[in-house]
């Protein structure tokens, strides 16, 4: 027969997809076999899978409806455990949907309520339906091990405020911690901190990167002799992590900067100049600022070749001595190179002494604004 | 209206005697819903009771409102069935299955205040549009 082959009893069994297991689960399933049990004895022969969970759910919430209403009733009495009547109530008000005999009543008994006429009717004509299945008490109540009091083990309660009949404090081996096995451990932590701080850094832009490798000079002797030996095994598997190169280690393109870390490289370069500048306040601020603007104007192209030159020479020296904002002047000068002869000056600057350096200053100065003030006539 | 009046003032311990011997007599009768299932959904609404009377009357109830359900749900699909059937091959198409559907369970239970919407199909198999009770789910 095709039919008989199309037949299903209780829909295919497909594998379910994997569930997290939940408390109802174990319930529900037990409600499908129960629902499923009194429709048998109804007269159907198989369900549709869908079919059987809706009825199965419909069965809990009716049970749930149940206790609720006659719960909420138990508490309008002042009770708070239900008895008989509250449940008939119960069952009146989820009947009232189908009707029963005697609904209309306004005063009448609940006793001889006809939801209750009705199920003593059910109980008289319909078979016993014994459940498939033996179901254990649940949900099962794990038994606690209560921590023992202080009398109970014998103990003082440490302190006056702890009264003895309060559960005992745990071992306090269980949560803190000794001193010497634990030393290492917390020295390899900081180690490992450090290399992932030391890791993270060269993921940072290029553009930082004179920030980073100043950084890195910074920290160098700040690494403990312990983890030099961490550091070099860790250098020798990761290139990122290896100590920086010093100048001359290793022959390299020069580098290509915007004008704005320029200025910021060379605030760390020029040094020696920059302490004079406190002193410099009679230059007036506009002539301080025009080689600025010029140097902005003048863009990388000019001043290309002249910013390379300054960079090679000046990076061994790092010497971070931040002074008032007036380095900017000093800065802006150095990076302004007009002429060669500046940059003469500049490597040359190197070698004196300060109180020379300040009066070659002055004078340099003075030369720059007279060179400017005729550039700006040209504009 | 008279017959109630008596009943409430001349024979009202009577109801509470039929209730209490129903109540008894609940003790006797097995639900097919077992009584820890009953018990742990009543725990679950807040329903206390240390009396098992009670839940039994609840999985009672319970089983009587699900064999209504069924009932319903019964005749619709023979109703159904009695319609379906055209061809000459009668007696195949009336030994058919029994099959508890959904389109007939949302009637009945439509009945009893519950609705219950359920999607008509889903164009993912090639069985689409065939019998409900054949196809494969």
């Amino acid at each position: 027969m095709s039919d008989g082959g199309r037949e299903i009893e209780r829909g295919p069994e497909k594998p379910a997809p994997p569930r997290k297991p939940g408390g109802e689960e174990f319930a529900r399933a037990f409600v499908k076999v129960a629902v499923a049990q009194i429709c048998e004895s109804e007269g159907f022969q198989s369900f549709q899978q869908s079919a059987l969970e809706t009825l199965s759910d419909v069965t809990v919430r009716y049970i749930r409806d149940i206790g609720k209403t006659a719960h909420v009733y138990a508490n309008q009495a002042g009770r708070t455990e239900s008895n008989v009547f509250d449940i008939i109530q119960g069952l009146e008000d989820l009947g009232l949907a189908q009707g029963f005999l005697g609904a209309s009543d306004i005063e009448h008994c609940l006793a001889s309520s006809g939801t209750v006429r009705e199920l003593a009717q059910y109980v008289g004509e319909s078979q016993q339906i014994p459940f498939a299945y033996s179901l254990p008490q649940f949900p099962v109540v794990k038994d606690r091990k209560l921590t023992p009091s202080f009398l109970q083990i014998g103990e003082e309660p440490p302190g006056e405020h702890i009264p003895a009949w309060l559960p005992a404090f745990p071992d306090p081996g269980t949560y803190a911690q000794s001193s010497t096995p634990n030393d290492r451990t917390t020295e390899l932590k900081m180690a490992k901190i450090e290399q992932e701080n030391q890791r993270i850094k060269p993921e940072r832009s290029l553009l930082n990167l004179n920030q980073w490798l100043a950084s890195n000079e910074l920290e160098g002797p700040s690494v403990d002799a312990g983890d030099a030996t961490k550091a070099k095994q860790a250098a020798e598997s990761n290139p990122f992590l290896a100590a920086p190169l010093q100048y001359g280690e290793k022959e390299v393109s020069p580098v290509v900067l915007p004008v704005k870390t320029k200025l910021s490289n060379d605030t760390t370069t020029g040094n020696p100049i920059v302490k004079y500048h406190g002193m410099d306040n009679h230059v007036s601020v506009l002539e301080a600022f025009t080689p600025n603007i010029e140097a902005m104007k003048s863009g990388l192209r000019d001043s290309e070749e002249g910013h390379k030159k300054v960079l090679l020479k000046t990076r061994p020296t790092v010497q971070f001595k931040l002074g008032s904002g007036k380095k900017y002047l000093g800065s802006m000068l150095d990076s302004s190179p007009q002429n060669k002869s500046f940059q003469v000056t500049e490597s040359w600057f190197g070698r004196l002494n300060e109180k020379d350096d300040k009066k070659r200053r002055a004078e340099q100065i003075l030369k720059e604004s007279v060179g400017n003030l005729q550039e700006l006539d040209h504009l | 209206m008279n017959h109630n009046k008596q009943q409430s003032s001349d024979l009202g311990h009577d109801d509470d005697a039929a209730l209490s011997d129903f109540l008894a007599s609940l003790m006797d009768y097995t639900p097919t819903i077992p009584d820890e299932l009953v018990e742990h959904f009543l725990a679950k609404s807040g329903f206390q009771s240390p009396d098992l009377r009670l839940t039994r009357l609840v999985a009672v109830a319970t089983q009587k409102f699900i064999a209504e359900v069924a009932s319903d749900a019964l005749q619709q699909c023979k109703a159904r069935q009695a319609t379906v059937v055209r061809d000459k091959r009668d007696k195949q198409q009336k030994d058919k299955r029994l099959v508890l559907t959904m389109e007939d369970l949302s009637r009945a239970l439509h009945e009893h205040g519950v609705n219950v919407k359920h999607q008509e199909y889903f164009a993912d198999s090639p069985s689409i549009g065939m019998d409900p009770a054949s196809r494969d789910e």
